[in-house]
């Protein structure tokens, strides 16, 4: 992955999060979901800072940011697909939307879910309550339900289309 | 004609947006701008999505599903006056009230459902309009809490969350504990794979959630309260909050509510991702900032809960009915059901079905009335084998169990559970192997690691059923999984562990054969385990397109473009991944 998926932390930024949302140790997970939200994952540093500004703990944060699957502490690429892996997606073959996904990245490696050009993540989520839909997937914030790996390749084709990222020719 | 007082009413939850709701208003908006058009909630006929409506505001209504961009200008035309009406669509119509679509809707008793599909989620008027808000000034000017709670004991309703805790108890021990400031919590947690009730309630109609709220915090004196809604459910969490910030500003929520002295204020808290918060008290120490980890009871949070106060959590299905049983009394829900179990029960149809949606039916109703008169049956050739209930909690209840009574004890006796209601149906081609495998591995991957049994027994079970599915089972496997099941039964603080083995025992009852065609005879009868099947072109019937060459994610596949019955898998590279099977327009690939 390349380095230049690492976002650049700004302090002041953080420091309006606490101050909207609070620093006692309720404002816990509400701090990290802001954090997250903009840079798409923890940064260690913004997780710092949190820890030197607030009355909450190094392990508290690092607790909880590794408890909750919401949380991710690696960069990720521009957007992120959710691809639903609830009870009726399963049966209905989510697993083929990640192999079609994975396929049109071209991400080979199992231990990955980005594409090399930074463009996508490809995330597993549990559920995201659209079973009658299923097998769904959501691309950035658009939810595409009742898909065949193919379909799934279209989806993403179009969303990337639309936002000018490159995607392999299938 | 000049369609211009005519309504469109669009639904809009999130599974409509996922059929594609969006692109379908838009057509409306180009087709026939003139027309007033508005969006609702999801009416829980998922199956039909997009569904629109058109009306004259004089109560005739044409309900359409399956719409999509192209058929919108039909639509237009046929109320135009200028073309014919657009029979395959058509779900409900002034002259033909009776259309085998409809009954869908027609054979369910809607309560915690009365509202969704029928009002705007962003518009208290409308929800007011419906006799919104109306329980609440009742109790605050009639009744006392007392009267609340025996109201809510007449209806004799249970928790609808799954552990099926009689509501008026719970709210009485929480009165009865000493404290000036007392909780209320709307558990939105809806974190079984499967079920999507509260989602659509709280994205469909979400005052009637706040009312629910208003209601049980009036009855044992909570001040405030907390809506915990999954993060995994973006447009509820809008609503939610648009729903909260008008209810202040009409006054029924905030200071003083209604000239009265009882004040209450919901916050949102969005949960994170963790299915053990949907027990009580890891929830509890999830919005405490804590990791969701569930503690011994007792003391019980309606004792200690939340920053240590008198806590209740109820959830959002169960707060959805309080509205309604303070209007038309307790009685008349309690009229629904049977002795066991009273009033309705909301579930989430999905999987092999060819209906799939939320479906609300008194207690008591069979399960293949459900998957039948309902859902419509099988969506596929293959006749039913299955349903799981309750998610990962739940089990498997097999097609000779169909005729089972929707009941608390009934549904246990099976082995399953009621569980929040989602209900995954299964034909031939889901293996119940693979299925359990499934479940197991979502249980150890949300186990939070407190109890020994649940952190590694379930892992053990999971490498268990991997082994089997991947073709190395013997027969002593069966033995060790069943010891483990009555283990981590036994040796687990909370639901989670305490239920994590019910889809293991549940397929081991009731589809043991399939278990030993895996270990045995090294075969997966349903050809899902992908170790055990093979995925192989019949050159007869391969019509040379190379779909399946440009789809193969490993390159397996090779034969000549435009040449009939040239391509071939190369089984030492496939993976069995079924991309192929999947595009093959020919039907020309078999999987043994």
């Amino acid at each position: 992955m390349s380095q230049s998926l690492e976002a650049k932390v700004e302090f002041e930024d953080v420091l309006s999060w606490i101050k909207r949302i609070g620093s006692d140790s309720s404002s816990t997970v509400p701090l990290l979901q802001a954090v997250q939200s903009e840079y798409g994952y923890l940064p260690r540093e913004a997780m710092d800072m949190i820890i030197q500004n607030t009355d909450i703990t190094g392990s508290q944060v690092y607790g909880v940011a590794t408890f909750y699957s919401q949380f991710r502490l690696k960069p990720v690429g521009r957007h992120i697909i959710r691809v639903c892996h609830g009870t009726a997606c399963h049966v209905t073959g989510a697993d083929r939307l990640d192999t079609s996904l994975r396929h049109i990245l071209n991400i080979t490696d199992e231990e990955q879910d980005t594409a090399e050009n930074g463009s996508y993540t490809i995330e597993q989520v549990a559920c995201i309550g659209c079973c009658s839909q299923a097998p769904v997937l959501v691309i950035a914030d658009e939810v595409s339900g009742n898909l065949t790996g193919a379909n799934a390749q279209r989806a993403l084709k179009k969303h990337a289309k639309k936002n000018e990222e490159i995607v392999a020719k299938i | 004609m000049d369609v211009s007082n005519l309504n469109v009413i669009v639904g809009e939850g999130t599974c409509g947006i996922a059929a594609g709701s969006k692109e379908v208003i838009e057509a409306f908006q180009k087709h026939a701008p003139e027309m007033n058009i508005r969006t609702v909630g999801c009416v829980g006929m998922c199956h039909q999505e997009v569904i629109a409506e058109v009306n004259d505001g004089n109560g005739n209504k044409h309900i359409y599903g399956n719409v999509t961009k192209k058929t919108v200008p039909q639509i237009i035309d046929f109320h135009k006056g200028e073309g014919d009406l657009p029979e395959k669509q058509l779900i409900f119509s002034p002259d033909d009230q009776d259309l085998d679509k409809w009954r869908y809707l027609a054979h369910q008793t809607r309560i915690a459902l009365r509202n969704v599909g029928y009002l705007d989620p962003t518009s208290i008027s409308e929800y007011q309009a419906r006799d919104g808000y109306k329980a609440i000034k009742k109790i605050l000017t009639e009744m006392t809490p007392e009267q609340v709670i025996e109201e809510v004991k007449t209806s004799s309703i249970r928790g609808r969350g799954g552990a099926g805790f009689p509501t008026h108890l719970k709210w009485n021990f929480a009165k009865q504990s000493p404290g000036d400031v007392k909780y209320l919590i709307c558990n939105g947690d809806e974190g079984d794979p499967g079920a999507f009730m509260d989602r659509s309630l709280l994205e469909g109609d979400p005052h009637n959630v706040i009312e629910g709220m208003l209601i049980a915090a009036y009855s044992f004196g909570a001040s405030k309260g907390y809506a915990y809604i999954r993060a995994e459910y973006p447009l509820a969490v809008k609503n939610f909050g648009k729903a909260i910030k008008d209810a202040h500003e009409s006054g029924v929520l905030g200071d003083n509510i209604q000239g009265s002295d009882f004040s209450f204020d919901i916050k949102i808290k969005e949960g994170a991702g963790a299915f053990v918060c949907g027990e009580e008290t890891a929830l509890i120490a999830s919005i405490e900032g804590d990791r969701g980890m569930p503690r011994f009871k007792p003391p019980f949070p309606a004792i200690k809960g939340l920053f240590g106060k008198p806590t209740i959590i109820n959830n959002v299905e169960t707060l959805a009915n309080l509205p309604w049983i303070i209007n038309n009394g307790g009685k008349a829900y309690a009229s629904h059901g049977t002795e066991d179990s009273k009033g309705t029960k909301v579930f989430a149809l999905a999987g092999a079905i060819k209906k799939g949606g939320l479906v609300e039916v008194p207690m008591g109703t069979k399960i293949r009335y459900v998957l039948e008169d309902i859902g419509g049956g099988s969506s596929s050739d293959l006749p039913l084998k299955a349903v799981q209930l309750g998610g990962p909690s739940g089990g498997c209840v097999p097609e000779s169990l169909f005729d089972t009574t929707i009941e608390y004890a009934a549904i246990n006796a099976t082995g399953a559970i009621m569980g929040s209601g989602g209900m995954i149906v299964m034909d031939g081609t889901t293996c119940m192997v693979d299925l359990a495998k499934y479940f197991l591995g979502f249980t150890q991957n949300e186990s939070c690691g407190k109890c020994t049994f649940c952190r590694i027994g379930t892992l053990r079970m999971r490498e268990l059923l991997t082994k089997i599915c991947d073709g190395h089972g013997e027969m002593e496997d069966i033995t060790v999984l069943e010891e483990l099941t009555e283990q981590i039964k036994k040796s687990s603080l909370c639901g989670l562990g305490q239920t994590a083995p019910n889809p293991v025992a549940t397929t081991l009852k009731y589809f043991r054969n399939e278990y030993e065609a895996h270990i045995k005879d090294k075969k997966c009868p349903a050809a899902v385990c992908k170790s055990l099947i093979t995925h192989t072109i019949i050159p007869d019937d391969c019509s040379g397109c190379s779909l399946c060459e440009m789809q193969c994610p490993v390159n397996a596949i090779e034969g000549q473009k435009k040449v009939k019955g040239s391509f071939v898998i190369d089984q030492a590279k496939c993976i069995n991944c079924g991309m192929c099977f999947e595009v093959c327009n020919s039907k020309a690939i078999i999987v043994k």
